[in-house]
This record gives C-alpha cells, structure tokens and sequence, in this order.
C-alpha cells in the first residue's frame, strides 16, 4: 500500500516537474539580440548609432512596454554586442559566439551588404533568425537565404518617393536624368529609379554613371545639360553630390529638382556649398522630424508600436551619453528591435522559424515608419523620406504622412541663389 | 634516410598546432568560426611568408592575389553554373583558374617590379591593389563595381545543404590544407637549392649575384609560389566561403598590413613564423572585441609595438636563437 503511495507521489513529482521544466523552455529568463557591431574601422560612425538606437529601444521595451509578452510572461530583452571592426573575418567568428557561446535568440548583422552576406551562412546553418539593418542590396534576398529579414529599406527603393512626389506634384514634368557614382550601392538605386520612373511614365533622357573619387564633372554635366532633363536624380556619396552641386552652378545647369542619394541630407552639405544648396534634396530612410506617429498609423490602419520620436530621441541620448541627435542607422536599428518584439508576441514563441513566419505577415508603425517584408524578407512596408533645404534648414517634404512641409518646386535657379533667394514653397 | 626523415621533423610542431586547433574548433562548443578565423590569419601569413619571408622584399600588393584569386572562383560559379551536371568540377576549375589568374598577374606585376629593389619594389607594389580595382571598376569588367553574389548558384550546384556546410565548414578545412601545403612548399624550398639561394639574395643580393646566383630566377620563383597560395586562400576564404565579391572589399590594403604583421610577429622567413603569428594576431584580436569592444585597437597597436621590439626576429626567430645547439633545434626552422 504504501509503496503505491510512493509511486504514485514519484509520478506526480515527475509530471509536476515536467510542466515547469517545460514551462521554462517555453519562457526563458530574457530574450537575447546578439550584434557583431561596427564599432570601429570604416563603418564605426553608422556601428556607433545601430548601438544607440538599439539600446534605445531595448530599453524602452523593459521599462516603458513591461518586456516582451510570451504566453503569460513578460520577458525583458538583453542586447549582447561586440566589435567587430567592420571586417569580414570579425563578423563570422562573433556571430558563431554569438550564437553558440551567448545562446542568443536573434542576430543583428553588422552594416554594410557585404558584412551582411558575410555573417548570413553562418546564422542560416545555425537556423538562427537573422535582421539586416544595414545591408540595402536587393540581391541578398535572392539569394535562398530563410532566416533573413531586412529593415532598411532597398537600394532599388531610394529614389521612388522623389519620382512619386514629382509624378503628382507637376505632371507636365517627363524628362529625368540619371547620373550615378559608379559603386555597388548607387547603381543600384539608379537601375531601381530607372524602373521607377519608365513606371510613372517619365522618360529617362539621360542615364550615366562617373568613376569613384572623380574631381571633375564637367564633362558628364555637359552633356547632360544638352539632354535638357526636367529633373536630375544621382549622387553616390558625399564628396561627388558637393562637387555634382558645385559645377552644375558652374555650369549654370537648372533644373525643376536635384535629388542626390547620401550627401543632400547631411548637415555639411549645406556647409559646405551655403545657398547652392537651397532647394536640393535627397532621400533618407529616416530624419529627425517626420511626423511617424500613432494617430498617423491609424490613418494607414496600421498598429502602432515604440516610443514616440522625441522620446526615442531621449532614449538614444541616454544610451551613448552624448547630446547627439540619431540619424537614420539608429532609427532603422531600433526599428528592428520593435519588429523583433511583435513578432516574438505575434508567434508566442520564442523559436526562429516561428518568429521568421510571424515576421513575414508582420506589419506595423513605429516612430521609423512603416515595416512590411514580402517572402524573401525584402522590405517592402518602408517609405524613404525626401529632405529639402529650405532657407538653411531641413524640411521633410515627402511623403505626405511624414512631411515637415511642403516641396519648394521647382527650386530656384543657381543665378537666383546666387543673389540671395532660398527655396520657398508656394 | 634518417636525413630525408629528419628534414620534415619541423612539420611536426606545425601539424600539432593545425591539429590542436581542429580539435578545439570541432570539440568545443562555439570555437569553430574562431578557429576558422585563425586558420584564415595562418593560411595568409603562410602564402606571405614564401616571398617576404624568404626574400626580404616587402610586397604592398598582395592582397591583390588573393582578390584574383577570388574573382577566378567567382568567375567559374557564377558562368557554369547553368550547365548541368558539372557539380563539384566547378569549384575545381574554380580552383585552377584562380591559379592561373593570380599566376599570371604576378607575372605582369613581377617583370615590372622586381627589377627594383627595397622601397622601391615596395613603393611599386603599392598600387598593384588599387591599380587592378580601378581597372575592375572602371573597364567595368566582372560586373565592375556592383561586384558578384552567387550564393544562389553554389545552392544550385551544391545543393542547400551541401552548400551551407561548404560555406560554413568545408571552406574553412580547404583553407587549412593550403595553409598546411604552403608549409611543406616552404620547407621544401628551405632545404633546396631554391632556399639556399634566396636565403643568400635576402642576405646580400649584390654578393649573391656576384656568386653566380641567377637572383631574378628565383625572386620570382618565390613570388609566384606566394602569389598562387594567396589566390588559392583568397578563392577559398572569401568566393566559397562568402559567396559574393565587390571589388573594395578584396583588394582592400589592411590584409597586406595583416599579412606583414603576422609574419614579422611570428618570425620572417622561418617555417613556424607565420603559425605563431597568425595565432597571436588572431586571438588577441577576438578576445579584445568580446572584452573591450570598441577599445581593441587602442591596446592592440602598443601591445604588436613591443612585442616586436622585444622580439626583433619574431617569436620563432627569438626561439630559434635560444634552442641553437639543443635537441629542440631541428623542429623549430
């Protein structure tokens, strides 16, 4: 009799301890993003604000969201970084730690598309879900990987606000130029403005690309001017957009509207060139200002979720220590963490493939913007947004959820700006 | 016999240490992509070692072979890719071409630049790189700047299981039996003609001359045995195991810097030199990220300074000083 009692108390010890040891599985102490992150070499700058957008959001998720909902629980997140110097090498033997040494659930890829195809195989043999904020090259999702899902937005994908803005704003403009740094990245952007714009029905007059470091760009704007183009998309970084602003002026080259990728937002653009510089724009995942709010997401019927703008800002203070403002690589990497949250909460799980498929059918809004992946994990949800130089300052002026302000278009022209007249819009 | 045996006892601590760290790298749980790193540092330093080594001429160029030779595996994948039933010839042929096309390079860059000598061959080789990167680029060649991703095409070839443990295993055990035939290439020459006579060119090269020893022979003999291991590692550790290749990233200078750094850590010209150096170099480096993420380099860069002040000749050189005479002399080289 009494050994029947033993047995019987043995089993329900057992199936008692089962549950809980089950139950733990199921929810662990802390969700863990494990980021092999630039902090130094050539990608520190943009490794340096993932970081802080990052822990901005981490922390928003533990102290103002209670933590991330699985089942009943409310599970704090943990952020698990190191340097990986922005080379390749780096990237593979953290990311194998990462995921082996950290047991984290979920990596972060470290900037750039190369480094991002760099540390893919490693996480994919792992089936370890894997989040690019960095890597905007349109060919990484066609390339089979499963566990990759993107944030920023793709290359292809820059220019097609400002061809938006323009199609709906002046519909007598149809001629554009073209005219690109030749690199990976702006070529990439310039076959997606390309096919963009033959969409909308402009007509492409004018499409070339100049050698990396060029000093002169006189010939390229010559011609180009003779193609006598309604509006002018190109760039590539921030030394050929100033020297690309500087000798259309020279050339006295004017145009309705100058968009130039990577160096039109930047504050020393306008340093640099004064009022040359009034009326030109250029494309951003993101700027301080946009006007990405939850009343915002309820007009799109999207569910909102983060910290509002300003308090990400505050956020991201506190996390690096410095009176800097983020620019687009914190927001995109911040962004992440939110995407990462819902679809933890959207799977109730905890389990890569699980969050991989909610993330697929995820879509939401946060102080970033928008966020939808299509199946490859492409995004596909995210509008760039047009910054404009008016009177000196920046104004976000496409698209319309987001503005600032309106467009000033067409902008004036250089011997108009040279006697003093900034952009204005009517 | 007993000679013939003996002259590979140096390979002894070599393949100790290679096998030490598969075993680490197989065994311990999270250790394989560090050790496939350090395979990486040993494998480069190795290929380097054969010219700057056994010569004593600095070549700022070298990074340019590994990018051929990258490109020549790249090449091979991504244009027979769509013919079926060549499997896993392709990565052989991709193999051969990135030896026929790091040869031939250092053909062209060595008829030029090894009729100079000391900073000027340095001077020469510089833009070598950069030089061929801008060709790429600019004569837009090889897809020029958007550069090729093909891991898309290995899955088709490999299949994606095949595929995945190529790029995340097998590539890296590829890297390692280059590193280790580099070894036996470099013994070999030690204990030949050939070693004998770049040892005397890197000694004095006007005397050697004056010897009767044909120097421009075998400098480039010496230079195109370093330039086909490091296209060798170069279509290994960056085309198979990253299947992508953007032109700024495979002719990017800091791996010749790495490269130099590993030989004179470990020891120029010796045979352990580039395995002692690529392990100190390498592990430092990951454990400094993980501990002082962001401050590495700060504490890096003094601790290399003193450690070839201390070591003018390299970790090896200074053991190959200290057991002259004993039993330990014949496998430290």
């Amino acid at each position: 009799m009494k050994k029947s009692y033993f047995k019987t108390a043995l089993i329900f010890i057992a199936i008692i301890g089962f549950f809980v040891s089950a139950n733990a599985i199921a929810a662990p102490k802390k969700l863990v993003i494990g980021h092999p992150a630039c902090l130094s070499g050539k990608y520190a700058k943009a490794g340096e604000q993932a970081i802080g957008g990052i822990k901005a959001c981490v922390d928003w998720v533990n102290n103002v969201y209670a933590g991330v909902l699985v089942g009943k629980k409310r599970i704090p997140l943990k952020y698990k970084y190191y340097d990986c110097e922005s080379k390749k090498e780096s990237v593979t033997s953290l990311i194998g730690r990462l995921i082996t040494v950290d047991k984290v659930n979920v990596v972060f890829s470290a900037y750039s598309s190369g480094l991002t195809l760099r540390g893919a195989p490693v996480a994919e043999s792992h089936k370890m879900l894997y989040m690019d904020h960095g890597g905007a090259n349109n060919k990484i999702f066609r390339q089979g990987f499963r566990y990759i899902v993107q944030t920023i937005g793709p290359a292809t994908r820059y220019h097609e606000g400002t061809l938006n803005m323009i199609h709906k704003i002046d519909p007598t403009a149809k001629k554009v130029a073209l005219a690109y740094e030749d690199s990976e990245f702006a070529k990439m952007v310039m076959h997606g403005a390309e096919k963009h714009a033959k969409k909308l029905g402009f007509n492409v007059v004018f499409e070339r690309t100049y050698p990396k470091g060029v000093t002169d760009l006189t010939p390229l704007l010559s011609a180009l001017k003779a193609s006598n183009p309604d509006f002018i998309l190109g760039g590539g970084h921030f030394e050929d957009g100033q020297l690309f602003n500087r000798q259309m002026a020279d050339l006295g080259i004017n145009s309705n509207a100058l968009s130039l990728i990577a160096a039109a937002t930047l504050p020393a653009f306008y340093k640099a060139l004064t009022s040359m510089a009034e009326g030109v724009m250029g494309p951003s995942h993101w700027e301080y200002g946009v006007k990405y709010s939850a009343q915002e997401a309820k007009k799109v019927k999207l569910p909102w979720i983060g910290p509002s703008q300003d308090e990400f800002v505050a956020l991201f203070k506190k996390a690096l220590g410095k009176n800097i403002i983020p620019d687009y690589h914190a927001a995109e990497a911040a962004a992440q963490v939110l995407a990462y949250v819902l679809a933890v909460e959207k799977a109730n799980s905890i389990d890569s493939d699980k969050v991989r498929a909610a993330l697929g059918d995820l879509t939401f809004m946060s102080f970033y913007g928008g966020w939808d992946v299509d199946e490859t994990g492409l995004q596909v949800g995210h509008s760039m947004v047009d910054v404009q130089w008016q009177d000196g300052k920046r104004v976000i002026v496409w698209p319309e959820e987001a503005q600032t302000g309106k467009p000033c278009y067409p902008m004036p022209t250089f011997a108009e700006k040279a006697k003093g007249k900034v952009a204005v819009p009517k | 016999m007993k000679n013939k045996i003996t002259k590979y006892y140096p390979l002894i601590p070599l393949l100790a240490a290679y096998l030490l760290l598969l075993l680490i790298g197989k065994n311990i749980s999270g250790m394989w992509q560090l050790v496939a790193m350090l395979i990486f540092y040993c494998a480069m330093g190795q290929a380097f070692n054969i010219f700057l080594g056994m010569t004593g001429y600095v070549d700022f160029g070298y990074v340019a072979f590994m990018g051929v030779g990258t490109y020549g595996m790249a090449l091979a994948i991504t244009h027979l890719s769509h013919i079926k039933g060549l499997g896993i010839l392709i990565i052989i042929i991709g193999f051969a071409l990135a030896i026929v096309m790091s040869t031939l390079l250092s053909m062209a860059v060595g008829a030029v630049a090894l009729r100079l000598r000391g900073a000027y061959f340095a001077i020469a080789t510089i833009g070598v790189n950069e030089g061929f990167r801008f060709l790429i680029e600019g004569a837009r060649i090889w897809n020029g700047s958007e550069g090729l991703i093909f891991t898309a095409q290995l899955n088709q070839i490999l299949g994606r299981e095949t595929a995945s443990s190529l790029m995340t295993f097998w590539a890296d055990i590829i890297v390692l039996i280059i590193a280790v035939l580099a070894a036996f290439v470099t013994l070999y020459y030690m204990k030949s003609k050939i070693g004998y006579a770049l040892t005397a060119l890197r000694e004095d090269e006007d005397a050697a001359k004056v010897m009767g020893i044909n120097v421009t022979k075998y400098k480039i003999i010496a230079f195109i045995t370093s330039a086909c291991f490091a296209g060798l590692v170069g279509a290994t550790s960056w085309a198979l195991k990253t299947p992508y290749v953007f032109p700024p990233e495979v002719f990017e200078i800091h791996y010749t810097i790495e490269a130099i750094i590993i030989v004179l850590l470990g020891g120029a010209g010796t045979l352990l030199g580039p395995v002692v150096g690529g392990l100190i170099y390498g592990i430092s480096k990951y454990y400094l990220a993980i501990f002082m993420p962001g401050f590495q380099l700060l504490i890096f860069a003094p601790v290399i300074i003193i450690i070839i002040v201390l070591f003018p000749e390299g970790v090896v050189g200074m053991l190959k000083r200290r057991v002259k005479g004993s039993a330990l002399a014949k496998f430290i080289i």
